[in-house]
């Protein structure tokens, strides 16, 4: 019995008695869902058309990845890896267009933010194409574009970058005109300070602003996929939807949200406090 | 001379600067210039009527949809369901968020599932409420409220939370009760979160509302959009598009701003 008090007086100290506290009373929720769910499974309150049981929406990945042969095929995206197919090309579609849409959207924030001229051009019409919401796009992407890649890109470059381009503009407009003025003063140039003032004094706006920006693109991404995409995530739960294989539709959703709270919690949000630490403007005492 | 002469133009400037007109009289010229530019290009391509109708094309073709009666009824529909949709959302979320910011025991059983059911973005789940309810009125509504019910909830909850502890100790000092110190602190102070919570979520519940009028294919302004593109009548895929960008500009600078901002100055702890 003493073994066991000084056992749990030891891990209570370690891992601190709140969050062993928050931690149990948190998993309750969970525990209660799943374990509903999986007496769904025995004892058939919803039809299985309806709610499927664990069992077969674990299978179904299996189901899915069957016939692949391989990492190679995995990579290639053969149509026989669908579940790995699926996955690989919405996320390779989501760094795509991270990679043009945060570049763009930030020259043309800071531009915005530094030019009055080019504001007063730019901010009427962000404000109004951010607006339109990215989902709204869809029917016109798909005219211009017809179902496919193009399309998916199109809506998600289209979520990103105005997003981006009012959070970094705002970001350039916060810095204290004191700072490019000293540097213009001690002899730097326009680019000195775009360099050296601009884009890290509007970081923590910009970070701040990609995670938005990526969390509506994301969603974006799903919603066209879904309507518009002949791949990706979305389409797999929307096709296997239409053919009620409900299990399919399951696993989708849940990838898709363990996949976002996966780059959310992981990526995002230590960046962003990372950068509000390091590059942030506001002093706090030590 | 050329002194005179800087010296009126700085005043023209701050003149400029300071009219209350000059946004307006700014935007007008950036929408004419984009107008210019689009009858430019729709000019210049191959087929437009399909790729890009030019804008007097589009503009007649709302008086067409006017004329029919289709325009105010897709728009009523749509209004009707955001605000239905947003309203039991916030009307569950607010008293959620309270809940969870005023007893830590509840906020620790359920922060963790919130925080999972959060990242579930609502048209993720829309196949599977497909398949529970079908292309009904209920699909799209529960796709709305499902939406708009997580940033109203976590707004308020941050928002008890930020009201200052010695506020609720000076409270407790004067011998005020529990009840007292929630209706008498706690809420007022979280008031201008509640307020940006419930902006939030009618913004994310707009989006919602047009993509579940796509997906489920109830008339709508999204409906009407995603239509138009089946039937080859881009003309009406653009103005419907006009129509949902305006709207929220309008739904938004006009209405939900201005009631935040007032609600941030008449509550807020901040002091000036």
């Amino acid at each position: 019995m003493n073994a066991l008090q000084d056992l749990s007086v030891a891990i209570q100290t370690k891992l601190g008695r709140q969050n062993i506290r928050a931690f149990i009373l948190g998993s309750i929720p969970f525990v209660v869902i799943l374990s509903l769910w999986y007496m769904n499974g025995a004892f058939q309150w919803l039809e299985p058309i309806y709610l499927p049981s664990i069992g077969e929406v674990i299978e179904s990945a299996w189901t899915l990845q069957e016939e692949c042969g391989g990492f190679g095929e995995i990579i290639s995206l053969k149509n026989s890896c669908l579940l790995s197919t699926h996955i690989l090309s919405s996320v390779g579609r989501v760094i795509l267009a991270a990679a043009i849409g945060l570049p763009l959207g930030i020259a043309f924030g800071v531009l915005a933010g530094m030019n009055r001229f080019i504001s007063r051009l730019l901010e009427p019409i962000a404000i109004f194409f951010n607006s339109i919401s990215g989902i709204a796009w869809i029917p016109l992407a798909i005219v211009w574009f017809g179902v496919g890649w193009v399309t998916t890109l199109f809506i998600m470059l289209n979520t990103i970058i105005w997003l981006m381009f009012f959070n970094t503009m705002l970001g350039v407009r916060g810095i204290p005109r004191v700072l490019e003025h000293s540097v213009l003063t001690m002899g730097g140039s326009r680019w000195d300070v775009i360099k050296d003032v601009y884009i890290p004094g509007a970081m923590p706006s910009m970070i701040t602003g990609m995670r938005m920006s990526m969390g509506f693109g994301w969603r974006a991404l799903i919603a066209a996929e879904m309507i518009g995409g002949d791949s990706g995530l979305g389409f797999m739960i929307f096709s296997s939807a239409e053919e009620f294989k409900i299990e399919e539709v399951f696993l989708g959703v849940i990838i898709i949200s363990v996949i976002w709270m996966a780059t959310d919690r992981y990526l995002l949000q230590p960046l962003e406090r990372y950068t509000v630490e390091r590059w942030g403007l506001v002093w706090k005492p030590k | 001379m050329t002194n005179n002469l800087t010296d009126r133009l700085n005043r023209f400037q701050a003149f400029w600067r300071h009219f209350s007109g000059a946004e307006a009289i700014n935007n007008i010229l950036v929408i004419c210039i984009i107008l210019y530019i689009w009858n430019f290009i729709s000019g210049a391509i191959d087929n437009p009527a399909r790729y890009l109708p030019a804008p007097d094309v589009v503009f007649l073709s709302s008086f067409d949809l006017f004329h029919k009666g289709l325009l105010p009824v897709y728009f009523g529909e749509t209004m009707a369901r955001l605000v239905t949709g947003s309203f039991i959302g916030l009307a569950l979320g607010i008293p959620f968020g309270l809940a969870l910011g005023l007893n830590k025991t509840i906020s620790d059983i359920f922060h963790p599932i919130l925080n999972f059911f959060q990242s579930v973005s609502g048209i993720a789940i829309f196949p599977i409420i497909v398949i529970w309810w079908g292309n009904s009125e209920k699909t799209v509504l529960a796709i709305i409220l499902y939406t708009a019910f997580f940033p109203v909830a976590f707004s308020v909850l941050s928002g008890v939370r930020t009201v200052p502890m010695r506020y609720v100790q000076a409270a407790q000092t004067l011998g005020a009760s529990h009840w007292q110190i929630v209706k008498d602190v706690l809420i007022p102070g979280a008031m201008p979160y509640i307020a940006t919570g419930s902006r939030l979520s009618i913004g994310f519940g707009w989006r919602a509302v047009i993509a579940g009028e796509m997906l489920a294919g109830r008339q709508g302004m999204g409906w009407m959009i995603f239509t138009g593109q089946d039937a080859d009548r881009t003309h009406e895929v653009i103005l419907g598009m006009v129509v949902i960008g305006l709207t929220w500009i309008v739904l938004d600078r006009y209405l939900l701003r201005p009631f935040e901002a007032d609600t941030i100055e008449r509550w807020g702890l901040v002091q000036r």
